[in-house]
């Protein structure tokens, strides 16, 4: 299988859901929760997918159910990526007692479990998915900071980075110019694989129910579906399509992450010698 | 003989652990306890749109939840401290031994598919990983990835579907038939609706653990120490058993150990979808109804358990291997 196709494939269907999640109005003919047809329609011409139980159309759904979980997956990696960034590379940079401080806390922080934690968390917000996705960012950087960090500290060590504080570089310049660049690839790594996480455990949230179920997303679908009994009885409309598109950006997302991985982390690629 | 660990690190770890399980303690209170809704209000709105505002009034007097929330913490803290978990609302049990119960059910399930699921993901990986490159190590982490990126309950709702709807094969949920009512629990009517769970399970632990394991594998074999042992001549199979495989699981003993921690909450969706009488189950459960004090001995629980188990990996790793000086700084 050629490697590079994968990756390029990859990227067009991620390209295609922001896509189609930012021009969510243009592309669906309903609104999410406007009743627009007979319930249990199969697919059809009016209704691409056919609509649901109350006679909601399944295609508008999808649409507009790809913001809430995008919105999600990536608002959240992002700044849990940000985060772990930033800090890793200040207190890797300058050591000392800042990183004294940082890497007890995270010690203390660490072991505190954070499912269960985010289960409460979204009961606590419910009303707001952007909230929601701010919280799990902060929770999930915790573990970041230590990698980033222990990155950081190996590559301050390097002559380049000592070269550049000998022409009297700040310290801004450096952690920006040098160090941020070297710890990129990781960083890129950790956002991708990081926003497939958060974004299948989103949709798996709502599954079991513990998301604002007045919104809709991909996890509530599949779980109206399910739990109606819609594929026992073969209606096959209402509950396959969410989770293909689940599994699409979760199977992108995973090889782009795979790919880039491979690209920089010549260990991963190698050969038995 | 296992290198022995300095006493003060070892206490030093087992502050930190410590402190931890407090700072934990307090997060999940103070959020539980802050959490819109609770349960009389949730509860008896689902059974009637209209509660008698005496009767909220003399739950929350029961319950102490008109005390100040630094009083009930403080109380919470002591309780705990002397081993009570408190009642829950909902059952008016008490929690620890709800708990107990719904644990064990887990544990049917969870219990062999994280051996199997770690036996068998440690062998694949290690396979995998030794021949890394190869065509056929390729084909199967390709397989993994994708088998990887299909959420867990969709995993699920498929094998229901397939083998349990279409097949039947399995039982479609529940953990027992309706004829136990006339012959009693038995253990092969048990088993055989955990089969499909277990199996499931298994799955799931296994291509997870099969990623870690080959990446260790591939990033042993890089090593300057298996140059040598080649360059030393000696043949592959005493490589792969003495110098490669030794090393590489060694990362294997932190995850194991995580994983029998995360036992707890590992399997809601499986729970969920199978309408298995678990642990994970009864925390959607004990959310939805803002059963307090049920929560509050879930999370106890499973932070016991984590923190448990990241003092024990570390423990461990530190013993097994003499190159890591955790706590010293990386």
């Amino acid at each position: 299988m050629n490697r590079q196709l994968i990756f390029w494939v990859s990227i067009a269907v991620l390209v295609m859901y922001i896509a189609i999640a930012l021009a969510a109005p243009l592309i669906a003919p309903f609104g999410p929760t406007a009743i627009t047809g007979t319930p249990l329609e199969p697919p059809g011409d009016e209704h691409l997918f056919g609509t649901n139980d109350v006679g909601q159309d399944i295609f508008a759904q999808l649409v507009f159910g790809a913001r809430v979980t995008l919105l999600f997956g990536f608002c959240a990696a992002l700044l849990s990526v940000l985060i772990s960034t930033s800090v890793g590379i200040v207190i890797g940079y300058y050591g000392g007692l800042v990183d004294e401080i940082v890497s007890r806390a995270i010690d203390i922080f660490m072991p505190i479990p954070m499912f269960p934690l985010l289960i409460v968390l979204t009961t606590f917000f419910s009303p707001g998915i952007l909230q929601i996705s701010i919280l799990m960012g902060v929770l999930g950087s915790i573990y970041g900071i230590r990698i980033i960090r222990s990155q950081v500290l190996s590559v301050s060590q390097t002559c380049f980075v000592e070269g550049a504080r000998a022409i009297g570089a700040s310290d801004i310049h450096i952690m920006s110019r040098h160090i941020l660049p070297n710890v990129m690839p990781l960083v890129m790594v950790k956002f991708v694989s990081q926003s497939q996480h958060l974004l299948v455990m989103g949709v798996g949230l709502s599954f079991i129910g513990l998301w604002d179920t007045t919104t809709v997303d991909w996890g509530t679908m599949i779980q109206n579906a399910y739990s109606s009994g819609g594929m026992a009885l073969g209606l096959w409309w209402w509950i396959l399509p969410p989770g293909i598109v689940v599994i699409g950006i979760s199977l992108a997302l995973a090889m782009i992450g795979y790919s880039i991985e491979e690209k920089f982390n010549p260990r991963v690629g190698v050969n038995r010698l | 003989m296992l290198p022995m660990i300095s006493g003060r690190y070892l206490l030093r770890r087992i502050g930190y652990s410590g402190v931890s399980f407090l700072a934990c303690v307090t997060l999940t209170f103070f959020l539980l306890h802050l959490m819109p809704g609770d349960y009389i209000t949730n509860y008896l709105l689902w059974l009637s749109n209209k509660v008698p505002a005496e009767m909220v009034q003399q739950f929350y007097e029961q319950m102490g939840l008109n005390l100040p929330l630094t009083d009930q913490y403080i109380l919470y803290i002591i309780n705990i401290l002397q081993g009570q978990w408190g009642y829950s609302y909902q059952y008016g049990l008490p929690v620890f031994s709800m708990i107990m119960e719904k644990l064990c059910w887990s544990l049917v399930i969870l219990l062999p598919a994280t051996i199997l699921g770690i036996l068998i993901g440690t062998v694949m990986g290690a396979w995998s990983g030794w021949r890394s490159g190869s065509r056929k190590d390729l084909a199967l982490f390709n397989v993994m990835i994708v088998f990887r990126a299909i959420p867990e309950f969709w995993w699920a709702i498929m094998a229901v579907m397939l083998f349990s709807f279409s097949l039947q094969w399995f039982p479609l949920g529940g953990y027992s038939s309706i004829s136990i009512l006339s012959t009693g629990l038995t253990i092969a009517d048990v088993l055989y609706h955990a089969i499909l769970p277990i199996l499931l399970m298994t799955f799931f632990i296994a291509t997870g653990n099969y990623y870690v394991m080959r990446n260790s594998m591939i990033s042993v074999i890089g090593e300057d120490y298996i140059t040598t042992a080649r360059a030393k001549g000696l043949d592959e199979r005493t490589i792969l058993w003495r110098h490669a495989l030794k090393n590489a699981l060694l990362p294997m003993v932190t995850i194991t150990t995580f994983q029998c921690a995360a036992i707890i909450m590992g399997n809601v969706f499986i729970e969920t979808v199978f309408s298995w009488p678990g642990i994970g189950f009864m925390t959607t459960e004990a959310l939805r109804m803002r059963d307090l004090p049920l929560l509050e001995g879930i999370f106890l629980l499973d932070s016991l358990l984590t923190i448990g188990a990241m003092l024990l990996a570390d423990i461990l790793a530190t013993m097994i291997d003499p190159r890591i000086r955790m706590g010293n700084d990386e």
